[in-house]
């Protein structure tokens, strides 16, 4: 029996490789399936991944508080909202939120980040991409971000002209390697370099802009720089133990809501809660297109289904001599079953060297990690074997239970 | 005891008025060891004969033993596992698998056995060393000439080691020369002891065979022993009356009609000479016809 279904393996690879294009439009839909779901899983794992990094970097006792009203700005045009989101809600934090956040009980770090909209000249001329933040010494710390070289900027900084870079825009302004010291102009003025970061690991899909092109400065010479209307689009705050989060929330929402004259134009959000909702909402997301792709599994064992049925049609004849010369009628079965298992199975495998690829190229072209776990490469092999399995089984048992006389007599 | 044994067996096709009567209460008992030639017209029976007694066909009346064992009830799997085991099927049009290999053709009936892949294609390669044909083992049945196609189907007929051959018109798509070589290589088969049957519509092939049966309508007419080598009796008169193809053959037969008449010229010359007339005629004709019109 066993050398039997050797032979059946044979046969089967034969017919495949027999009618080669047909069967690759056959496979087709599996491979689609396969590739797609395994695509689609593993850019959804990636980005989950990458947000639980985020979350354990940012830390659990880092708040945020931003402008609430979306509409003060929202006329700008779409593509700055997309890249600078936090820019285009101007207006409702002010320069006193800044203290008051700083005195709030409980805060022992805050740093505002104020947009500062200016042009930035350097080494190579005018620099486009830029994009110039006011904060305070404590960010690196809040944001968790170490510095490649130099030093971030301290307290004796603040309202010197003074700037640390991103790692980009330390390429872009600059020539040299290392231009810690050098100079180059924002607004006019002056400003020297005095660190650089780290790469920051950019997160997809989130709304943060990105900090590897961008340029801190102190935070009073933003506010110099643009006559005291450095629009505030975040200040982040810092409690000292995960604890205290709830309470020091409720007692910033209280002070700052003191201040903006009882209006609750604002929002306080917790760092792990926000990332935490987008994740849950990216899952959903990732569930439901994987969903999508699992139908075109099915379409695709439907589509072998139809090609073994035409092939068990044309093969009449053959299935009559099998059976003249003494196959029963679970030989014929088999038979057929490895073949569209087969072809399955040879779409199942395409599909996830196709999904291995795509991954790769997403790699190399995007900022997005796709995880490809092994469980999902084996769910979908699996799925689109059983697919083919039962799609194969109705031609199959029409072929078996086909009558060897009339078999016989169909020509081809 | 006799290998087959049919008794009164009858097959029908068709319900109600559409029904007919293929096969109409046979009784035939054929031994171990004969070689049976099977003729009559075309819609007889002969072939559905065949497939009762291959077990390809269930007989809807009657009984049929064979080897001694009751088979005319027999389902389709079992039915399957005896023509694996003690039945050859030999076919017109050769049916050999267009796919594989002469060799793998041969080998198939011991794979359904379940016997390991080096030992059926070493045996498979034996049967068509004893068919002759076993320098062709790796060619494809498309790229072999009709008469060694059939010896391959032979081959894989007797490579189960079957008790009963059963071949349908065997030589039907072949020339003469390549009908004569399946023929003696049936026969030399037949000398080793197996039972053979065939349909055939050629009663000189008659000579092969131990005994002929004559069937007409779906039942057996007729039966005889006949001696190897010479054509059978009731054959031989229908040798000489056969309905011929060619116009060649045709004008012989009339001419020799002809020449057995007495005091009759032979009518040849004339006829060639009347058609020759005619076409000139019609060639001179054409012409005028058109200048008339005019």
């Amino acid at each position: 029996m066993k050398s039997l279904t050797r032979g059946h393996l044979k046969a089967g690879l034969d017919s495949v490789r027999g009618a080669k294009w047909r069967n690759f439009w056959t496979m087709l839909g599996i491979i689609i399936g396969v590739a797609s779901v395994i695509t689609i899983v593993s850019i959804g794992q990636g980005v989950k991944q990458q947000i639980g990094q985020q979350i354990s970097h940012s830390g659990k006792n880092v708040i945020t508080i931003r402008p609430g009203t979306l509409r003060a700005n929202s006329s700008q045009s779409k593509s700055d909202f997309s890249v600078l989101s936090g820019l285009s809600i101007t207006g409702s934090l002010r320069d006193s939120d800044v203290k008051t956040v700083q005195d709030t009980k409980g805060v022992s770090a805050s740093a505002p980040l104020a947009a500062v909209a200016t042009d930035v000249v350097g080494d190579n001329g005018l620099n486009k991409n830029s994009f110039v933040i006011g904060t305070s010494p404590d960010l690196p710390a809040l944001i968790n971000q170490s510095l490649a070289f130099g030093v971030f900027l301290t307290v004796d900084d603040e309202g010197m002209n003074a700037a640390v870079l991103g790692s980009t825009m330390a390429d872009q302004l600059f020539n040299s390697d290392v231009p810690l010291g050098h100079s180059f102009k924002i607004h006019g003025e002056e400003f020297i370099v005095r660190g650089i970061f780290n790469d920051f690991g950019s997160t997809p899909l989130s709304d943060e802009a990105n900090y590897n092109s961008t340029i801190f400065i102190p935070y009073d010479a933003a506010q110099r720089l643009t006559k005291n209307s450095a629009a505030i689009y975040e200040i982040l705050a810092k409690t000292d133990s995960a604890k205290t989060v709830a309470p020091t929330i409720g007692s910033l929402q209280q002070s700052i809501k003191k201040g903006h004259g009882d209006q609750n134009d604002f929002n306080i959000l917790r760092a792990d809660e926000s990332l935490a909702a987008r994740s849950n909402v990216l899952s959903l997301l990732t569930n439901l297109i994987s969903g999508v792709a699992a139908i075109s599994l099915l379409v695709g064992g439907i589509g072998i289904m139809n090609v073994m049925l035409v092939s068990v049609t044309e093969r009449m004849h053959e299935i009559g001599i099998r059976k003249a010369i003494g196959a029963t009628n679970r030989q014929i079965l088999s038979q057929f079953m490895i073949e569209s298992s087969l072809l399955s199975f040879s779409g199942g495998v395409i599909g996830v060297v196709i999904a291995f690829i795509i991954d790769g190229l997403l790699r190399f072209f995007t900022n997005l990690r796709p995880v490809i776990s092994w469980q999902v490469v084996g769910l979908a092999f699996g799925v689109s074997l059983v697919v083919g399995i039962i799609f194969g089984t109705v031609p199959a048992l029409k072929a078996a239970r086909k009558d060897p006389i009339e078999a016989l007599r169909s020509q081809l | 005891m006799a290998l087959i044994e049919l008794k009164e067996v009858s097959k029908v096709y068709g319900f109600g008025d559409a029904s007919t009567l293929a096969l109409d209460e046979a009784t035939l008992t054929i031994e171990k060891g004969e070689f049976v030639a099977i003729m009559g017209p075309s819609g007889s029976g002969k072939s559905t004969l065949m497939n009762v007694i291959g077990l390809l066909d269930r007989p809807s009346h009657g009984s049929f033993m064979l080897d001694g064992r009751p088979v005319a009830k027999l389902r389709p799997n079992q039915a399957a596992k005896v023509r694996r085991d003690t039945i050859g099927f030999i076919f017109q049009s050769f049916n050999l698998l267009p796919r594989l290999s002469v060799l793998e053709n041969v080998a198939l009936p011991l794979a359904y056995k379940g016997m390991s892949l080096s030992r059926r294609l070493k045996q498979a390669s034996n049967m068509l060393e004893r068919v002759g044909i076993q320098k062709r083992e790796y060619f494809l049945p498309s790229q072999l000439s009709g008469g060694q196609a059939q010896c391959a189907a032979i081959a894989r007929a007797l490579v189960n080691n079957p008790k009963l051959i059963i071949a349908d018109e065997p030589t039907g798509n072949l020339d003469s020369a390549a009908s004569r070589l399946v023929m003696e290589l049936l026969a030399e088969i037949h000398k080793t002891g197996n039972t053979i049957l065939f349909v055939t519509h050629n009663p000189e092939l008659t000579r092969y065979a131990t005994r002929v049966v004559y069937m007409h309508d779906g039942s057996i007419i007729h039966d005889e022993k006949t001696a190897l080598g010479q054509v059978a009796a009731t054959a031989r008169k229908v040798l000489y009356t056969l309905t011929t193809t060619t116009e060649e053959d045709d004008l012989a037969g009339v001419s020799a009609l002809m020449m057995a008449l007495p005091n009759k010229p032979a009518v040849r010359a004339p006829r060639k000479a009347i058609k020759h007339r005619t076409a000139k005629s019609t060639v001179r004709r054409k012409p005028k016809s058109t200048k008339a019109s005019k």
